[in-house]
């Protein structure tokens, strides 16, 4: 099949991007879309132009790195999936395609469709983790989960750090990012230790960053390539606020 | 040179207290002197710089990846290993540790491996208490399946994404000590080279990413924890970025490589399908637990699967080895799928194919329990093949997956160059000629959490490190070369793209020094190696400019050391004229297709010295002493 | 900054007044709704009714804090979209909802701005604009009810406003409810029919005064 993509290029951060068409021919439809883009990236290099910048790494759909807005969709038309999962038989023959990187303050571009995600580990440096050095674990078996709350954690905690639910949130908002990692702690009992600082500083060091306010349109979960559910944002603003209220420190 | 192991004396089971209570410490005040250089991020590595930074020591961490939680841990699907008998099944240390040493084809080292072991308990205890959600019980207690080369229940798991939830929980712990300015983070830095000051590993030159900048980085031990070269092979189960450069260049710089052939090659991967393909995708072999795998019983058979009934059908896993079934260790399973491709009986368009079979566990256990379990990896299979295995079988392929080789290191996981430790996959250590699953993620939170913190303590308590100048030869002459390359790379204006030669290297080495191997296919290999890489530096294309993100510039680099790595595989692959684990010599068998060890001549890890591009390395052998187990033919039958 | 202002400040704490604030309009609406049915009863109800509230010593605490609820909605409402629109600079060529949007969650601003023009005009016509009084000497509203619909103008416009008004609570009663932290897997589809539910009621129930004033007591 063969296909027009319009591709977003920008040589630095500085640069004022645009977009440029470029022919895709010849593509199977078993290729996902990450191959696709290696065969204009072959032509490109081949030709001695600049290859179109993308990240990518695992393509199984779990390190998070790749990511861009396929015709306006974060990761493309697919629920579920992230684009280096994407396979071209979900496309049609003369489809024109628009690739634009992810668009957020707090996500500055860096070249072509690779932007900087930073932000995203910030929040984490913030607090989001269980404060537990090394060897001072108590044994495994001796805290008792509930099986019904280690899977929604477990919901929770699927998420990849792709940013796909900022760039396709209106407003640039990171809630469901931050509300799974505040959700899939305060579901387990070893997190209940942090469980108010953490609510607290994290959305701190989200506000910080730039990202936008959540509207609840449910944009994010809809494109969320884990499909990570808004419920866990509504739990995030529980948390924020009971531990606004109630959290000892001033 | 003889290698010198330093394994502790004593009983096996006591060696690892005797070396914790013998091992010098370091005074807690005199930590927060030393600097330490952590390379790399996945378990090993995040795990290694988030346990020295709460001891108290320097740390700077570098990953090239944008963050330091997409290292290609991430990936690994199935679980981790523990000894920890929550099933009640006869786990013990001692099992676990015979159980590896013996998947590993009794090529690795009795101290280790038992060490491995006695800690594999504590890694689950540390997770847990990071918030991991492992999969429960009801009662709220662990739960735990069985997977891989094992007859009992030992392995943890977080649905099919338990390296991404270990990750994360390591991760977490190291962006934690980031927030405590333990560790400062150098993520898209890419190590160019190793600096060696008077024979001691003291720094490391690295590439940023985004700027080009060519920067040093010395301190007093440098930690490599960079992952395996499996992406040798161009299609395998790895990450793109994965890559042998980290290793290969501190090899060049005096660390010796032990035992790069031994690669594994998993038996449950989504096949081959086209000729853009960028990488081959591993499903779980958990799968193995309920899929019962067969091919049809006649060659050339082309009905589709409905089609066939039970008598025609050949489960040639279950025929053949009856005890273990569809759990037979990874090289045997992928050896086996591809002999009976070779014999014509594959199935799929390419015939590279055999059948994963769920219907029966779904008539026993209904097709909702089947999804809760493998759910993910089913849609995974959809999403690729576009087919539903809940209605007809998967076809699976092996696929190259993971390197048990790497840079040789003593029990302190030091490599032979002081100061220079090695991590994870990346050193050659625990998994002798063959790993069994849900050992990767053991070993590597083993090395970063539970033993690297003991063993460095003891190295820097004991060595005398003067701090090294960046006006030093050494540093110079390191950055320089390093600086070198890159221009050299750049200038590179020919008419294939560094992809290509990455391609071409890989199918060779797939097809002559892949499941199995031969003396002429090894040889042809040998001489075609070094003709690719010639034709690599006089015509692939490189574009752009050093002062930028440039990703064709980052992938040549890392296939012009694919290129000179590859000679040292196959070099290795050569000499062991023997079949043990995932090393299959065709001259090496026993009638019944088996791999046959020589023990007599072989029981040694090979460890190879660079002599130069091009050039033999220089091979020194470790030989291998087992005490406790009695090296046996392996056998599952 | 006292906590309690960080907590107020920070987005999260934004539209979780937005959000109590709009909860509080709901409630509102729902008095302001029953109360209007009482024109089907009468002039005399109608005007008693209306008599009642403004003669009670309440009525100024009461209206004050209505304005006070209106103006915290509108100001935090106008500050969130100031911050999310800053939040990305550059707005994408082309963008296209992968499900989770709807008409009335991607419009509340534009719904939010028109449904403020209305109340404005609204408060003019029936707070500040009836003078006349009727036979008991009570604010003749039910005459001005009727005589303001018997325009087919007016009428349009106050339907569409309505309709907006319920366009608006459609998805803001279950967004407030988000913000402010309800979500549970048991009750939430509940909630969310409850939220269009509103909407629907809104809508048809504040247009219906106005079709029947026109059609039924308008004598058009």
């Amino acid at each position: 099949m063969n296909l027009t993509l319009k591709i977003w290029r920008q040589k630095s951060p500085k640069d004022k991007g645009r977009l440029v068409t470029y022919m895709a021919k010849g593509i199977s439809p078993d290729m996902s879309f990450l191959e696709m883009l290696d065969t204009i990236n072959r032509d490109l290099i081949l030709k001695g132009d600049d290859p179109v910048a993308f990240e990518h790494d695992c393509r199984e759909g779990i390190c998070g790195s790749c990511g861009f807005m396929v015709s306006g969709q974060a990761h493309g038309p697919l629920k579920g999936t992230t684009v280096c999962q994407l396979h071209m038989r979900h496309f049609t023959d003369g489809d024109t395609l628009v690739l634009e990187p992810w668009r957020a303050k707090a996500f500055p571009i860096i070249k072509d469709l690779v932007v900087d995600r930073s932000a995203l580990d910030r929040i984490i440096i913030a607090g989001g983790f269980v404060s537990v050095d090394t060897g001072s674990a108590p044994e495994a078996n001796a805290l008792l989960t509930p099986k019904d709350n280690a899977e929604i954690a477990m919901d929770a905690a699927a998420c990849i750090g792709c940013g796909a639910c900022v760039a396709s949130c209106k407003n640039a908002s990171a809630m469901l990012f931050v509300g799974a990692k505040v959700s899939q702690l305060a579901l387990l009992p070893q997190g209940q230790p942090e469980r108010e600082r953490r609510a607290l500083s994290l959305v701190t060091s989200m506000d910080d960053a730039g990202f936008g306010n959540c509207t609840n349109e449910s944009e994010c979960e809809a494109a969320c390539p884990k499909e990570i559910s808004v419920r866990n944002i509504a739990r995030l603003n529980r948390e924020f606020l009971r531990a606004s209220f109630s959290h000892p420190a001033k | 040179m003889a290698l010198d192991a330093k394994i502790p004396e004593g009983p096996l089971d006591k060696k690892w207290d005797r070396y914790r209570f013998e091992v010098k410490l370091v005074n807690p005040a005199n930590k927060r002197k030393f600097d330490i250089l952590v390379v790399g991020t996945g378990l090993a590595g995040a795990s290694a710089a988030a346990s020295l930074a709460e001891l108290g020591y320097k740390v700077k961490a570098f990953c090239l990846q944008d963050s330091p939680r997409r290292a290609h841990s991430i990936a690994a699907q199935g679980g981790i290993n523990a000894a920890k008998n929550y099933a009640n099944d006869g786990d013990s240390v001692h099992r676990l540790f015979y159980d590896t040493i013996k998947g590993g084809d009794f090529r690795a080292r009795e101290g280790n491996v038992h060490r491995l072991a006695e800690v594999s308990g504590n890694i689950i205890d540390q997770c847990v208490a990071q918030g991991v959600p492992f999969a429960r019980e009801y009662g709220g207690l662990l739960q735990t399946r069985s997977f891989g080369g094992a007859q009992l229940s030992r392995t943890f798991y977080a649905r099919g994404q338990t390296g991404q939830q270990l990750l994360l929980g390591a991760y977490g712990a190291l962006m934690r000590q980031v927030a405590n300015g333990q560790v400062e983070l150098y993520p898209r830095h890419e190590m160019l080279d190793l600096v060696v000051v008077e024979g001691v590993a003291r720094g490391i030159i690295t590439r940023n990413l985004l700027d080009g900048e060519v920067e040093v980085h010395t301190g007093h031990a440098v930690v490599l924890a960079t992952g395996g070269y499996t992406n040798v092979f161009y299609l395998s189960t790895n990450a793109a970025s994965c890559n042998v450069t980290a290793t290969w260049r501190a090899c060049r710089r005096g660390a010796f490589f032990a035992n790069p052939c031994y690669t594994q090659i998993h038996p449950t991967c989504i096949p081959v399908h086209g000729e853009h393909q960028s990488k081959l995708t591993l499903m779980s072999e958990s799968l193995r637990n309920d899929g019962r795998v067969w091919v049809p019983k006649t060659p050339g058979d082309k009905r589709p699967a409905e089609a066939l009934p039970e008598e025609d059908r050949d489960y040639f896993l279950e025929r053949k080895y009856p005890s273990f079934g569809n759990l037979v260790p990874r090289d045997v399973a992928s050896r086996n799928a591809k002999q009976v491709c070779d014999e014509g009986k594959g199935v799929g368009e390419t015939g590279r194919a055999v059948y994963l079979d769920f219907a029966d566990a779904i008539k026993r256990d209904g097709e909702d329990a089947i999804r809760e379990q493998y759910g993910n990896l089913f849609d995974m299979y959809e999403r690729i093949t576009g087919e539903n295995a809940y209605k007809m079988p998967m076809r699976i392929y092996p696929a190259p997956h993971y390197a048990m080789g790497g840079l040789w290191v003593d029990y302190n996981l030091m490599s032979n160059l002081p100061g220079l430790f090695v991590l994870g996959e990346a050193n050659f250590s625990d998994h002798g000629a063959n790993r069994l699953g849900a050992s990767a993620l053991m070993q590597g939170l083993a090395d970063g959490y539970f033993i690297l913190p003991y063993t460095i303590g003891g190295y820097l308590v004991g060595a005398s490190l003067p701090a090294v100048s960046p006006d030093h030869d050494a540093v110079k002459e390191a950055k320089a070369a390093a600086s070198e390359r890159v221009h050299q790379l750049l200038a590179l204006q020919g008419k294939r793209t560094v992809d290509e030669f990455h391609r071409e290297l890989g199918l060779l080495l797939w097809n002559r020094c892949g499941m199995s191997r031969n003396e002429a296919g090894l040889q042809e290999a040998k001489e075609k190696i070094p003709q690719i890489r010639e034709e690599f530096w006089q015509n692939a294309t490189v574009l752009g400019s050093d002062g930028e993100l440039n990703q064709v510039l980052e992938r040549a680099g890392r296939v012009a050391d694919f290129l000179e790595f590859g000679e040292l595989l196959v070099e290795d692959a050569l000499h062991r004229h023997e079949s043990c684990g995932s090393h299959f010599r065709e001259e090496s068998q026993t009638p019944e297709n088996e791999a046959l060890r020589d023990d007599e001549n072989f029981a040694y890890v090979a460890a190879w010295e660079y002599q130069g591009v091009g050039q033999s390395s220089r091979l020194h052998k470790e030989s291998l002493q087992f005490e406790d187990v009695k090296p046996a033919t392996r056998s599952y039958k | 900054m006292s906590w309690f202002t960080k907590a107020l400040k920070s987005s999260v704490g934004k539209k979780f007044v937005l959000g109590l604030t709009g909860l509080a309009l709901v409630g509102f609406l729902i008095e302001h709704l029953v109360g209007n049915l009482l024109l089907y009863k009468g002039a005399d109800s109608f005007n008693g009714y209306a008599h009642m509230l403004e003669s009670s010593e309440l009525i100024l605490p009461a209206e004050l804090g209505l304005l006070a609820l209106f103006l915290v909605h509108i100001v935090l409402a106008i500050t969130v979209t100031v911050g999310n629109k800053s939040a990305r600079p550059e707005v994408y060529s082309m963008y296209a909802s992968k499900g989770g949007r709807t008409l009335a969650s991607k419009t509340m601003i534009y719904t939010g701005i028109l449904i403020f023009v209305f109340l404005v005009l609204h408060l003019v016509h029936f707070r500040f604009g009836v003078q006349s009084l009727d036979a008991e000497g009570r604010r003749n509203l039910y005459a001005a009810v009727l005589a303001l619909f018997r325009s087919p103008v007016y009428v349009a416009w106050y339907v569409l406003a309505v309709c907006l008004v319920g366009l608006h609570v459609s998805h803001g009663f279950q967004s407030a409810l988000r913000s402010i932290g309800v979500n549970h897997p048991k009750y939430a589809p509940a909630l969310e029919a409850l939220s269009l539910l509103f909407g629907f009621l809104f809508a048809i129930g504040f247009s219906s005064f106005a079709l029947w004033a026109h059609f039924f007591k308008g004598g058009s």
